[in-house]
């Protein structure tokens, strides 16, 4: 279990060269990759059983932002385009995607024989609909803000929509993907209460439908007899199963009650080593834990203290008392993207443990009797605190007295949006492409969200090139002159990503975890007898 | 009126909470300042606070207890059926409790100062003082370990799959039940010493009455008032009790329902719920007092 | 009587824990080293290290005084808090007594770990929060004790005979009923300790306890949840601190009732 699971095939010269697609032919085979490698042994039947941490609040793709309402909506709904792991973005309900040359209007064929869960074929209008709908930020869609370079989205014919840019943005198949939103029966969200309706019923073209839907206990999905691939899905019914906690999931593997599970702290799996007819498989992530600072929060409005406490965090031991290793060192890369995106950690400023720089930078803060600061960790975050009691050590060497403040989601999502973080940690993961990791996140507002306060006019110009440009040559290079402006200002310290650990008994075949931290790999997995 | 002072109480309570349902929804997400604003109208939430406390009291006392804020269910529905589980929890192990925590009340009671109290005692010391949670952990590990053997997890009601049902309860059952067990079994115990000691049964034993009439016939028979209104008394502390259990075991109970919606801001959820629980606990105490002056000839006027 | 005496050892075992655990254990409960994390119990650790590498003896013992002394505090806060309300409204009783009571009432509905959760999230988590929260919860308790025994004492006569002696009401509050009711509010305060004990572990154990690096015993038991089946040392003995010091409270509590019955 030291290596990576995930297949790199030659992903990576396809990540870089755009968007490869096939040509606009009349019934476009899906491509073999979608969701995952397809397994030629797979079989159809059978019901696994799948024990998870968390639980998603409701199962409204355009509204509901938590992580967990992603991970299991994305087998009911559907986007244009599939966000492979590698950073490519496969068509999904498109058959292929065709930009101007000035990069503002894109246009994109759409498969053909795509019904929803309702029966009703998918057309271009509703396509458009949908978009149309997340788009708009009086309808309270968190994939609003990354759809606002949209202008407008054009139907032509029933088989093509187009959507008409205001600012190029080479990120746009990336975006239509499927973290937030989904296409949907047009005049489906017509109703006020669309929302909590689909708690009762799915109205995707994904591959697995709802079934059933009971908080604090379980989520049964059932297989979509009419879904569009042939032969997909193979599984008949997915029940996923609230665990109280990681030692239950482990229990809940060995005795047969579940089929797999997803740890959010590697060393969980620790106990399964030797346990018979279970397999526990390492994946490379999407996900990255950091410290997030608030760039206008008291000593922190100093560049140089930020430099200082970034000199001063060693982030391997961190990573180490956190996970127990499982996981990669970050520099400003989230670590299933560095191999295509990242810039060698040796080239970037404030990466290594310097004392004596942080403690002259510190003096020439004028704060020479060091300071005192809290350090925010939220509740239910298991790995936050070990890392959090870790640093409050490493950064006493520099007399930074660090005392740590313990938050509940809720208010740490209040306070993060309100941009009144503080000095914190954060755990957030991303798809696969550059625009969307940094763009919302660092770009000054009112374009980004900038929750850090960063404010910083040659970050946001080179995040504004970064969506503009097509070329992937000047893209990267657009990209890591970024992230040397990230490392050198510190408006965040991005620690590491752990890996995804998952562990299923050996009757699933075929499962295959997505770096997000997306269930995609059961539209493609079997079960054996 | 307690309930509705509580009921005013736990609406500013929960508005005093920083977040609120719009920042769960956002997450991370876009930082637009109108898509908070359009949600933050849908919900109503942008009214003045007692707008929205006059509406939501009106309603209940209408018996509407309004919709989860993400369910989009009726909130009397989804806390009647939380209500369920954790009644089916309670219940249990107010049986099970019974059933081991009388006898060896007895037993203790009528072997006063023998070996077998001082045993029975010592047993009933440690269930008292043992943390719920974490002896429901360690029942877990321990059974998972050395039996092979886990609970399902997933939640079947009794009329769902009784069987399942069983294996579900079973452990969170028994952790609760050894903390309310030696409760009793010090109660009864305490009762049939006191019985025991009164003059009639002195006079019966002189009369030469069988030990097992005596014991069951008069004394038990008199201790049986306070046992039931303890019965009453245990029920509440279960009932509050079982939050952490609920959590341990991941059952979707009324504790489980109130803490998930407290966390998501769910506030029709946790008015209502809260609502709920505060007539139950109004409505137990005032029958236990009835029954106990029903039952009770001298407490009669 | 052996429970008395039992019960005053281990009272004074944990006396002891409190007041000097740097005495029981010279090692930092609070460095860590992450090359030696989630060790058994050896010689050098008694009780195994921790997931960054601490000693959970050094920790399970120093927590002694943050959990026990989180407790303590809380119910003696509520017992003068509420108890002092509680008299006060009994001797005086009218409008003062009866929206005290109506408080107190509504307090009580409430089941507490729900109680403790609301009050700590408005508050946020921490160890004063926490006390708080506790003391709130307990607060009725000493309120309606209180309240009976400063009636009960209002109506005797040596109270009557103060009043007509002139004596100012605040006087005889103070030198006549207080030193009769407190040995009720003391010993309630025994007996109430395993209870508020048990809360505060299982508040730690929901994440809403003190903060970190702070060894508390519920913090430590909510942290070794995940490791429980990797590293049992790491929720067992914190465990057993709080049920061997809910013993404690118990046994003196059954002793005291006994000495003031007598």
């Amino acid at each position: 279990m030291s290596a990576f699971e995930m297949p790199r095939r030659a992903a990576l010269s396809l990540a870089l060269a755009g968007f490869v697609l096939p040509a606009g032919a009349q019934q476009a085979p899906a491509d073999p990759l979608l969701y995952g490698p397809t397994d030629p042994k797979a079989k159809r039947g059978g019901r696994v059983t799948i024990g998870s941490l968390v639980e998603p609040p409701a199962l409204d793709p355009f509204r509901q932002a938590a992580d967990a309402r992603i991970r299991v909506s994305v087998l009911m709904y559907q986007g244009l385009f599939f966000e492979d792991q590698t950073g490519v973005a496969r068509p999904l309900l498109a058959e292929s995607a065709s930009p101007s040359a000035d990069g503002k209007s894109w246009t994109f064929r759409l498969r053909r024989g795509v019904k929803f869960h309702t029966g009703a074929a998918m057309t271009s209008a509703d396509v458009k609909y949908s978009y149309d709908f997340m788009r708009n930020p009086a309808n309270g869609s968190p994939g609003a803000g990354d759809l606002s370079s949209v202008a407008e989205i054009e139907a032509p014919d029933e088989h093509t929509v187009v959507f008409k840019l205001s600012r190029a943005n080479a990120a746009l198949p990336m975006t239509l993907t499927n973290k937030y939103g989904a296409v949907v029966p047009k005049g489906f969200l017509d109703e006020a209460n669309s929302g909590t309706r689909m708690n009762e019923v799915s109205v995707g073209t994904g591959p697995f439908r709802l079934k059933q839907f009971r908080p604090n206990s379980t989520l049964v999905l059932e297989r979509n007899r009419d879904y569009w691939e042939p032969g997909l899905p193979y599984l008949d019914e997915i029940t996923f199963v609230t665990m109280p906690n990681s030692a239950a999931m482990v229990v809940g593997l060995q005795s047969r009650r579940i089929d797999l599970a997803m740890f959010s702290r590697p060393q969980d799996t620790q106990a399964l080593q030797n346990a018979a007819g279970v397999e526990v498989h390492r994946w490379p992530s999407l996900n990255q834990k950091s410290i997030d600072l608030d760039c206008k929060y008291g000593p922190l409005a100093d560049v140089r203290v930020r430099q200082a406490i970034a000199l001063g965090i060693d982030k391997k031991t961190v990573m180490d008392a956190s996970i127990a290793g499982y996981g990669t060192v970050l520099g400003t890369m989230v670590a299933g993207m560095q191999e295509g995106w990242g810039v060698p950690l040796a080239e970037l400023a404030n990466q290594k443990v310097d004392l004596e720089k942080a403690r002259a930078l510190l003096r020439d803060a004028g704060h020479t009797n060091g300071l005192d600061i809290d350090l925010t960790t939220i509740i239910g975050y298991d790995w936050m605190d070990p890392a959090a009691v870790t640093i409050a050590e490493q950064l006493r060497r520099i007399d930074i007295r660090v005392t740590i403040k313990k938050v509940e989601l809720g208010v740490w999502i209040r306070n993060f949006r309100a941009r009144e973080m503080g000095f914190t940690f954060n755990d957030w993961g991303t798809t696969p492409d550059p625009s969307l990791l940094f763009y919302r996140h660092f770009r000054a507002a009112p374009e980004g969200a900038d929750f850090r306060n960063w404010n910083n006019a040659r970050a946001s110009a080179l995040l504004d090139q970064g969506q503009e440009t097509a070329d992937p040559t000047q893209r990267r290079a657009i990209y890591a002159e970024f992230q040397k402006i990230l490392a050198e200002e510190v408006p965040t310290i991005m620690l590491f990503s752990a890996d995804v650990l998952t562990a299923n008994r050996t009757r699933l075949k075929n499962y295959v975890q997505h770096g997000t931290g997306w269930y995609f790999g059961l539209a493609k997995a079997w079960v054996e007898g | 009126m307690a309930a509705l002072l509580s009921s005013l109480a736990v609406f500013l309570l929960m508005r005093a909470v920083p977040g609120d349902i719009v920042g769960q929804m956002l997450g991370q997400a876009g930082g637009d300042r109108a898509a908070e604003a359009a949600l933050r109208g849908f919900f109503g939430l942008d009214r003045p606070l007692w707008q929205q406390f006059l509406e939501w009291i009106t309603a209940t006392l209408q018996g509407d207890l309004g919709r989860s804020w993400y369910q989009g269910r009726p909130v009397g529905a989804m806390v009647w059926e939380a209500f369920l589980v954790t009644a089916e929890l309670a219940l249990a192990t107010l049986l099970l409790a019974t059933l081991i925590g009388v006898p060896l009340g007895v037993l203790a009671g009528i072997r006063q100062g023998s070996r077998l109290d001082a045993a029975i005692q010592a047993v009933n010391l440690v269930g008292l003082s043992a943390p719920v949670f974490w002896l429901g952990l360690m029942l877990l590990v321990g059974v998972s370990q050395f039996l092979d053997w886990s609970p399902p997890f997933a939640w079947s009601g009794p009329t769902e799959d009784l069987a399942d049902n069983i294996s579900i309860l079973v452990l969170p059952v028994l952790s609760l039940t050894v903390l309310q067990a030696a409760a009793y079994a010090q109660f009864t115990r305490g009762l049939m010493v006191e019985e025991l000691g009164r003059d009639y049964i002195r006079a019966a034993r002189a009369k030469g009455l069988a030990p097992a009439a005596l014991y069951f016939k008069h004394a038990l028979a008199n201790a049986a008032i306070p046992l039931v209104t303890f019965m009453g008394l245990i029920l509440v502390q279960i009932l509050g009790g079982v939050v952490v259990i609920e959590s341990l075991f991941s059952l979707p109970g009324l504790g489980r329902l109130i803490l998930s919606a407290i966390q998501g801001r769910d506030y029709p959820v946790v008015q209502g719920a809260l609502f709920f629980v505060v007539v139950i606990a109004v409505l137990v105490n005032l029958t236990v007092d009835l029954l106990y002056g029903l039952l009770d000839p001298r407490l009669r006027p | 009587m052996t429970a008395w005496r039992l019960g005053l050892l281990l009272a004074a075992f944990f006396a002891v824990l409190l007041l000097a655990p740097g005495l029981v254990a010279p090692q930092s409960p609070f460095d860590l080293d992450p090359a030696r994390a989630l060790q058994p119990p050896s010689a050098a650790h008694w009780f195994g290290t921790d997931d960054v590498g601490r000693d959970v003896f050094a920790r399970v013992v120093h927590g002694t005084r943050v959990t026990l002394g989180l407790v303590t505090f809380s119910l003696t806060l509520a017992m003068l808090v509420g108890g002092g309300l509680g008299v006060v409204a009994g001797f005086a009783g009218g409008w003062f007594d009866l929206a005290a009571g109506r408080l107190t009432d509504m307090v009580q509905t409430f089941p507490p770990i729900i109680a403790g959760v609301m009050i700590t999230g408005v508050l946020g988590p921490g160890a004063a929060n926490l006390v708080l929260a506790l003391a709130v919860i307990y607060l009725p308790n000493f309120f309606r004790l209180g309240r009976s025994a400063a009636l009960a004492e209002a109506q005797l006569t040596y109270v009557e005979a103060a009043r007509a002696a002139g004596f100012a009401e605040p006087a005889i509050l103070l030198r006549q009923v207080l030193p009769n009711v407190l040995p009720v509010l003391v010993l309630n305060f025994v007996i109430l300790f395993p209870l508020a004990l048990q809360i505060e572990a299982a508040l730690g154990f929901l994440g809403l306890g003190v903060v970190p690096p702070a060894p508390d015993w519920g913090a430590i038991l909510e942290q070794g949840k995940n490791f429980i089946l990797v590293a049992w040392w790491m929720s067992l003995w914190p465990g057993l601190f709080v049920l061997l010091s809910a013993l404690a409270m118990t046994l003196l509590g059954r002793g005291l009732r006994e000495k003031l019955a007598s």
